[in-house]
């Protein structure tokens, strides 16, 4: 039964390898405290390792490790991956998003985390690395194995980092969320976005919601529907259309129908495609 | 879980403490240091009255377990006064009468301090957003505010 703060990775690799009974992994612990606590922990919040935001040969590395508070303020964030920094700055409170990791966000699994969307509509995967020293990347929706469930083994695997293109000058990327109140609320509805612009028109796109399933959402259907149009009002219509017409969501007894939900889909898919669209045309000037 | 001795930096001296690390930072200021300053609210991380600096960053201390502080530094409201003297948020808050009952204030004082050490010279939007993780039931926040804008003002008319 112990505590322990790990000193480095492969230290806590190897305390996940030989700790008995057998231990979890804790990193920001927001919401591990709430819950049933296993009688050993290893703590990874502190590891360097865990703590980068950097890119590399086109590849924005985001340690598992990094704050929203750090990753809502990281400049290569704000710029390069927007959405994240805007997701980033509206999860919890100050408090919490000190504390509080972008890995956590992720395995704690919550349909609609602010992060785990973001991260989603980027395009990013997490590497993680098991006790045995070996390597496994995967889609940020495929980290969830269901409501409130990662198939992140915390008791044999650490998660390292996301990895993910940085926005090229021809994209941009956007997140909203609409909630009860602005600062500690879990939203209603949350959407994310990442768009490229090629000649005024809509040349890829990702376009994610939640909670729409127990992963954050790609609408796929609506995706493929606007590539190819033209930048503008009525293209950003079509969107909420098409993406209220596309998800398939549940009412919550907290926080709203399923109808005002459906509607919500529709108007955050419009407001966040625009303005991903927006960003994607500044930065070209 | 076991207890275990846990070394720390609490209000600028080193402490050592034998003590369950699962259990909150909370408890072990209120109970095993006789801090009581740091209220408990909610207890699970929504009202912010239990919020303190840890390595100068404001946190929920009620999220915190004690063996996550090893080796930290931890500011609690206690640290602010010299010899019975408020410091100047607290005298701020007293000025703009930002103090009603009173359970939040120790919260809203520390994510006030925690907002002055990183910006000197915040807008009211960034006040807010700064103690937007502290309730207040009371006061409306409007003098709450207040405070902190005059704090920050005095804070730029001192010497450096």
């Amino acid at each position: 039964m112990s505590y322990v703060k790990a000193a480095n990775l492969q230290e806590a690799l190897n305390l996940l390898k030989t700790s008995t009974p057998r231990p979890r992994v804790i990193a920001g612990g927001t919401d591990l405290f709430l819950q049933d606590w296993p009688g050993c922990l290893i703590d990874i919040s502190f590891l360097d390792d865990l703590k980068i935001i950097e890119e590399k040969d086109e590849v924005l590395e985001i340690g598992s490790g990094v704050t929203h508070a750090m990753a809502a303020g990281s400049d290569l964030v704000k710029y390069k991956a927007t959405a994240l920094a805007e997701a980033c700055t509206m999860v919890g409170s100050p408090q919490i998003r000190n504390m509080g990791t972008l890995g956590g966000n992720v395995i704690n699994a919550a349909p609609a985390a602010d992060a785990a969307v973001a991260l989603v509509a980027l395009g990013a995967e997490g590497v993680l690395i098991d006790c045995g020293n070996s390597i496994r990347r995967m889609p940020v929706d495929k980290l969830y194995a269901g409501y409130n469930h990662s198939v992140v083994d915390c008791g044999s695997e650490i998660l390292l980092k996301f990895v993910f293109e940085p926005c090229k000058p021809d994209e941009g990327s956007a997140f909203v969320r609409f909630a009860a109140r602005r600062a500690l609320a879990l939203p209603m509805v949350n959407a994310a976005a990442r768009i490229r612009i090629k000649d005024g028109l809509i040349s890829a796109v990702h376009l994610v919601v939640a909670p729409v399933k127990p992963a954050p959402t790609r609408l796929l259907k609506t995706e493929a529907k606007l590539c190819g149009k033209p930048v503008g009002e009525e293209t950003w219509f079509e969107a909420e259309q098409l993406a209220a017409g596309e998800a398939e969501v549940r009412g919550s007894l907290l926080r709203c129908s399923a109808d005002y939900r459906k509607h919500l889909v529709g108007v955050l898919a419009g407001r966040v495609l625009r303005t991903a669209a927006l960003r994607a045309l500044e930065r070209k000037v | 879980m076991e207890k275990a001795r846990i070394n720390f930096i609490l209000n600028g001296e080193a402490v050592e403490v034998y003590a369950d690390p699962s259990r909150s930072l909370l408890y072990l200021l209120r109970e095993d240091f006789g801090l009581t300053g740091t209220k408990e609210g909610c207890g699970q991380g929504e009202c912010g009255a239990c919020t303190v600096l840890l390595d100068d960053l404001a946190v929920n201390s009620c999220l915190i377990p004690a063996g996550k502080i090893a080796g930290c530094s931890v500011v609690t409201i206690e640290a602010l006064s010299r010899e019975g003297e408020p410091d100047f948020v607290q005298k701020a808050f007293v000025k703009k009468g930002a103090v009603q009952c009173g359970f939040c204030t120790p919260g809203m004082v520390m994510s006030a301090h925690a907002l002055l050490k990183e910006n000197t010279d915040p807008s009211s939007e960034e006040v807010k957003m700064a103690i937007s993780g502290n309730l207040c039931r009371c006061t409306g926040y409007k003098q709450i505010e207040e405070a902190i804008m005059l704090a920050a003002e005095q804070l730029k008319d001192r010497p450096t």
